[in-house]
């Protein structure tokens, strides 16, 4: 009797098969990559500054190789500014992102940001950080009263913590390049000297200007102020805006009460504000903050242009 | 011989449900074995591998396990926290990179993470679809979450109660979806990583309001001596938005925020010894080697893995004796079929290859289940057995 033929092939696919079973399990599974270190840092150095100042010290010390950048567009004041998405996601690419502290740039608190790559240039230069006069105590439920009190930030117009931020930044671009360490150190020796220079200018402002009171359109001058011993008064005054009758009554109340004869100003006022002014014995100053990349010259020049202009309109030093 | 395997072949075919029971208790006390061994050699290797790539841990003194299973598989264990200054403390000393991870939040039954940007090339994890974090209030998906929860970028997510019924806590945070990230076959697929301070906000630590200094009477109690007094009709935000994000504040010093556990990355060997001297007498802090628990917990495993062989072994044996029984007494119900088959010319021999192929049938087919089902839990059956270790450990 033939027999059918058996199913051979079947046969074969089950040896096969458990063949497989076998080497399945004499295989290992997967295993996780294991990274060495946090070497997260992008190739080329770029240094990322939320205002025009952090962003000239750092030119002046980085090496040629070296990109800084300050992405805040013309017209808009980097304090104030409100980065997108895209434009945080930039600030992230960046080796090194040099923050002013003492609460500039809001928006630095609410992005995401490489904490590891942030240089807080103003912290630890001073004791404490001024404070502007408007913050609101409040209170809602149950946590008692809390204010979210304001910071002065303007913290260059101090030239000496200036020269500290300037050092903080000097010292995180050694971190960032160590190679190039002897020409950051030159570039810091020039800047400070720079910077100290405007700075004895300015305390030998104070000393002859006294107790003579200075009005101030914006309270941006606080650090200008403390360092120098000048007394200032500030508004909320814009200069390319018409001033209104409730402006005029403050500025009269000021003026009242201080008899000041200067009145600061971040940018020209119209010609109409400067006229009323003078009609009221003030004599507008122009002191520029620099916050912004200035239309013409750099930091230096804007800010030397500033003392001049304070030297010249309270006599000081003759006018140029 | 290959009709000897046919006539088996067709015999146990006829006999299905007998064989089908034989194959199927053969393939318990096959498997068993394979499969516990191999689900828990792979749940060991993946759990070793994620804690061999996570150098050292900075967390709370207490259980290591806890703060390992926590901050490295985000299973919720209730390690104490540490605080921002000690990851920001850790970063001073120049010698580590500190990636703060804060769980505690679940977002539609999946773990909150909150952690900084350097957690995820620190893990290389890569986004599939979208971007990365930029804002507060923004979240990415791991694989895994994206899929269940059906959420892509520009989508939203609710993170879930801390406390279902106090109606005086923290009310759920509407998060945006901005990315998902590419399949890691691990923890961080199950996980919704936000940044550290979208994490606090969720925890109620931080909040956004409407502003005080122009809010009407009808939201306001009082206003004396600078200090604003709200009711409970002022509008607090439950989602961050590019409008309102400017509102949210924490009150108090950030630094002294919760963190639960830190990853540690030394820049280098001699940083890492430095560092682990530096904490072998902290009072209050420690510097776990990850690798290391997670190798005793293994060990553990392994103790328990073979007490269950030594049970399983028993049970297969006891399936062996009752196979042997089940086919000597079929020989014997046979024994009329096994005349016929001699009277018909078949040989004694002849006879004993058809048995033989009969067994060999069974126990290939035995095998070749119990291989399959070992491979699929292998696969599938290492995340489950992963939580239940993590989650009973």
């Amino acid at each position: 009797m033939r027999m059918a033929r058996p199913t051979p092939g079947r046969a074969v696919t089950i040896v096969v098969m458990v063949a497989l079973v076998a080497m399945t399990f004499g295989c290992s599974k997967k295993s996780d990559p294991i990274p060495a270190s946090g070497s997260m840092q992008p190739a080329q150095a770029s240094i990322y500054a939320v205002n025009y100042p952090l962003s000239y010290f750092a030119k002046r010390m980085a090496p040629a190789n070296a990109r800084v950048v300050f992405p805040v567009p013309p017209g808009v004041d980097p304090a104030f500014w409100k980065p997108s998405a895209s434009a945080a996601l930039e600030f992230q690419s960046a080796s090194l992102i040099l923050l002013n502290g003492a609460g500039y740039a809001r928006w630095t608190s609410y992005a995401t940001l490489p904490q590891a790559r942030l240089v807080v240039t103003a912290d630890g230069c001073r004791d404490t950080y001024l404070r502007t006069e408007q913050s609101i105590r409040h209170q809602h439920g149950p946590e008692g009263a809390h204010a979210h009190s304001e910071l002065a930030f303007t913290t260059w117009l101090d030239l000496q913590l200036a020269a500290c931020q300037a050092s903080r930044v000097r010292d995180a671009l050694v971190a960032q390049m160590p190679e190039a360490k002897d020409s950051v150190a030159l570039g810091f020796e020039t800047l400070e000297r720079d910077l100290l220079d405007l700075d004895d200018r300015l305390r030998s402002l104070g000393k002859a200007l006294g107790n003579q009171p200075l009005l101030a359109s914006h309270p941006v001058y606080q650090y200008l102020a403390d360092a120098y011993g000048i007394s200032i008064q500030s508004l909320h005054l814009e200069p390319d805006q018409e001033l209104g009758d409730d402006d005029w009554k403050e500025v009269d109340a000021m003026l009242e009460q201080d008899r000041a004869i200067w009145m600061l100003w971040e940018a020209p006022p119209l010609t109409a504000t400067e006229a009323r002014l003078r009609e009221r014995g003030v004599t507008t100053i122009v002191f520029d903050p620099a916050g912004q990349s200035p239309a013409e010259g750099d930091f230096l020049s804007v800010m030397s242009a500033n003392v001049a202009r304070l030297e010249c309109a309270t006599g000081v030093k003759p006018c140029r | 011989m290959r009709d000897s395997i046919y006539l088996a072949w067709r015999y146990l075919r006829h006999h299905r449900t007998k064989t089908l029971l034989l194959v199927l208790s053969l393939s318990v006390f096959l498997g068993l074995p394979l499969i516990m061994r191999a689900m828990s050699r792979a749940t060991q290797q993946s759990l070793l591998s994620r804690a061999e790539a996570t150098p050292l841990l900075l967390g709370k003194k207490g259980s290591s396990l806890d703060l390992v299973v926590e901050a490295l598989y985000f299973q919720l264990k209730g390690a104490e926290p540490i605080t921002k200054a000690d990851v920001d403390g850790l970063q001073a000393m120049d010698l580590a990179l500190g990636i703060p991870i804060r769980t505690g939040l679940m977002a539609r039954g999946f773990p909150l993470v909150g952690t900084s940007l350097d957690y995820f090339p620190f893990r290389k994890l890569r986004m599939t679809e979208g971007r990365g974090l930029a804002m507060m209030g923004e979240c990415i998906l791991g694989a895994e979450a994206a899929e269940a929860l059906g959420l892509g970028p520009g989508d939203a997510l609710l993170t879930s109660p801390s406390t279902l019924f106090d109606l005086a806590g923290v009310y759920p945070l509407k998060l945006h979806v901005v990315g998902i990230l590419e399949p890691s076959f691990g923890p961080d697929d199950e996980a919704v990583f936000v940044d550290l301070r979208t994490a606090w906000v969720a925890e109620g630590m931080g909040h956004g309001h409407q502003d005080l200094s122009s809010a009407g009477p009808d939201v306001v109690l009082k206003r004396k001596e600078g200090t604003v007094t709200a009711n409970a009709k002022l509008i607090q935000y439950n989602e961050i938005t590019e409008a309102n994000i400017e509102s949210f504040h924490f009150h108090g010093d950030p630094s002294s925020y919760p963190v639960s556990a830190a990853i540690v990355v030394p820049h280098d060997e001699k940083s890492g010894v430095l560092l682990r001297g530096r904490f072998v007498d902290a009072e209050t802090r420690q510097l776990v080697r990850p690798a290391q628990v997670v190798d005793s917990l293994n060990k553990q495993i392994f103790r328990f893995e073979r007490i269950l062989e030594i049970v399983v072994w028993t049970v297969g044996l006891a399936t062996a004796v009752m196979f042997v029984l089940v086919m000597v007494l079929s020989w014997r119900l046979r024994a009329e079929e096994l005349r016929t088959m001699t009277r018909l010319g078949c040989s004694r021999w002849k006879a004993a290859q058809i048995m033989g192929s009969e067994i060999a049938l069974m126990v290939g087919a035995s095998v070749l289940i119990a291989g399959v089902f070992g491979i699929v839990m292998a696969q599938y059956g290492e995340t489950w057995l992963q939580t239940l270790i993590l989650r009973g450990s």
